[in-house]
């Protein structure tokens, strides 16, 4: 069991926002999905820093992203 | 190296995996990408084995968005932890013994000028604090001595993360490390004033805090250094592990760091500074 990061998608998709994709370490995992602007998570790559959600919830005041608790295999 | 060497033989689409293929469809070689597109196109740095919250990886994954020509750049890396990313993209790399890198950089880039004349072949050393301000102290100054063109980023955490907490000369004054158990007994290095005596044309200090800036930094150093001669970034990119700083912190520890003692900071010289007025105003009249 693990932590990944996971995007509240229609909260996200309220704000034509990117900030926490701009500010994760890792390459090719916080996506920005350019036609329903939102950001999504490509989970095997994630490292669950919890970056993302400092920048969403500590900054931005929006809550739109959280951590999430997988299983390998998930 | 070059854009030839980069694109795929027809017919062999399907049998490249596909981390390449959409490097070469929707990846930056062959045009420049604005950083903030950052999640939106393919980026050239691949998965990596560096810390998780780790913001050296951070300024890697921004450096190499930032790379004015990808495909010809030579990427020169050496023991520490970020030669665990850089040799993990699509850039050529090359890992010079550890303290060598300036040396190594040197010759390279004068070979590359003698083997390709009329191109423009990019040399980027990225290294520790240690790598470049301890061990490689003497190589780095020489390359900066004799004006060579090529850029060197210091990627600082303050210490030897990639073995286990040594201090560096860029720890700071009084920190107690696992392998520095009675505190660091002198001042932090400073490699910036260091790197504007020995005659770098362009040297910037920056925390990444803003993707933007860091994007902006790399580029000018990149391109002040064919031009003109040595370029240096000093950029404050934390360990958390060796500084205990809870991943999700290190960005506001970051921002810390910067009102502190890692205010953005640009110099460059006269003639680098004309350059760059002439460049960066030169989109705007074209559209006007
Ligand atoms: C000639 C030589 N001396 C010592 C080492 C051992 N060594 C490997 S990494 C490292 C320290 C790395 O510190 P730094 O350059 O600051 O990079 P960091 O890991 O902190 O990013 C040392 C001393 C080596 N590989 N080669
Ligand atoms: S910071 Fe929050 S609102 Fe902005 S893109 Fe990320 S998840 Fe969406
Ligand atoms: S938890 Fe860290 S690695 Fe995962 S998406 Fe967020 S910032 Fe990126
Ligand atoms: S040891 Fe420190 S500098 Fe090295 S990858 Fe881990 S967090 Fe980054
Ligand atoms: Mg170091």
């Amino acid at each position: 069991m693990y932590y990944v990061a996971e995007v509240n998608e229609a909260d996200c998709a309220k704000y034509n926002c990117k900030q926490c994709v701009l500010f994760c370490p890792e390459p090719n995992t916080l996506m920005y999905h350019d036609k329903n602007h939102v950001a999504w998570v490509n989970f095997p790559r994630c490292k669950g820093c919890a970056i993302c959600v400092y920048v969403c919830s500590d900054l931005l005041k929006r809550n739109c992203i959280q951590m999430v608790m997988v299983k390998a295999g998930d | 190296m070059g854009l030839e060497y980069v694109r795929i033989s027809p017919g062999f689409e399907k049998y490249m995996p596909k981390d390449y293929v959409d490097l070469v469809q929707y990846g930056q070689f062959g045009k420049e990408v604005d950083v903030q597109q950052l999640g939106q196109f393919k980026e050239l740095v691949e998965e990596h084995p560096m810390c998780a919250g780790c913001f050296m990886a951070y300024f890697i994954r921004v450096f190499y968005a930032a790379l004015p020509k990808p495909e010809d750049t030579i990427v020169i890396g050496t023991a520490g932890c970020a030669r665990l990313a850089l040799s993990q993209a699509a850039v050529p790399f090359i890992y010079g013994n550890y303290g060598d890198t300036n040396a190594v950089a040197s010759g390279l880039k004068r070979a590359l000028n003698i083997r390709f004349p009329n191109k423009e072949k990019d040399v980027v050393v990225m290294a520790g604090d240690g790598g470049l301000i301890d061990i490689g102290f003497g190589m780095t100054m020489h390359s900066w001595f004799r004006r060579e063109n090529f850029t060197t980023i210091m990627v600082d955490n303050e210490v030897y993360g990639n073995t286990g907490g040594q201090e560096s000369g860029m720890s700071p004054k009084g920190v107690q490390l696992k392998m520095a158990p009675k505190g660091k007994q002198f001042e932090k290095i400073n490699a910036v004033e260091l790197a504007k005596t020995a005659g770098c044309v362009y040297v910037a200090k920056i925390s990444p805090t803003n993707p933007k800036r860091i994007a902006k930094t790399v580029r000018r150093a990149v391109l002040a250094a064919r031009e003109f001669g040595p370029t240096f970034i000093h950029a404050y990119t934390s360990c958390n592990i060796e500084y205990s700083i809870p991943t999700e912190k290190v960005l506001e520890d970051a921002r810390k760091r910067e009102k502190q003692d890692f205010g953005f900071y640009e110099w460059m010289t006269d003639e680098v500074k004309e350059f760059f007025e002439q460049l960066e105003r030169a989109p705007q009249e074209v559209k006007a």
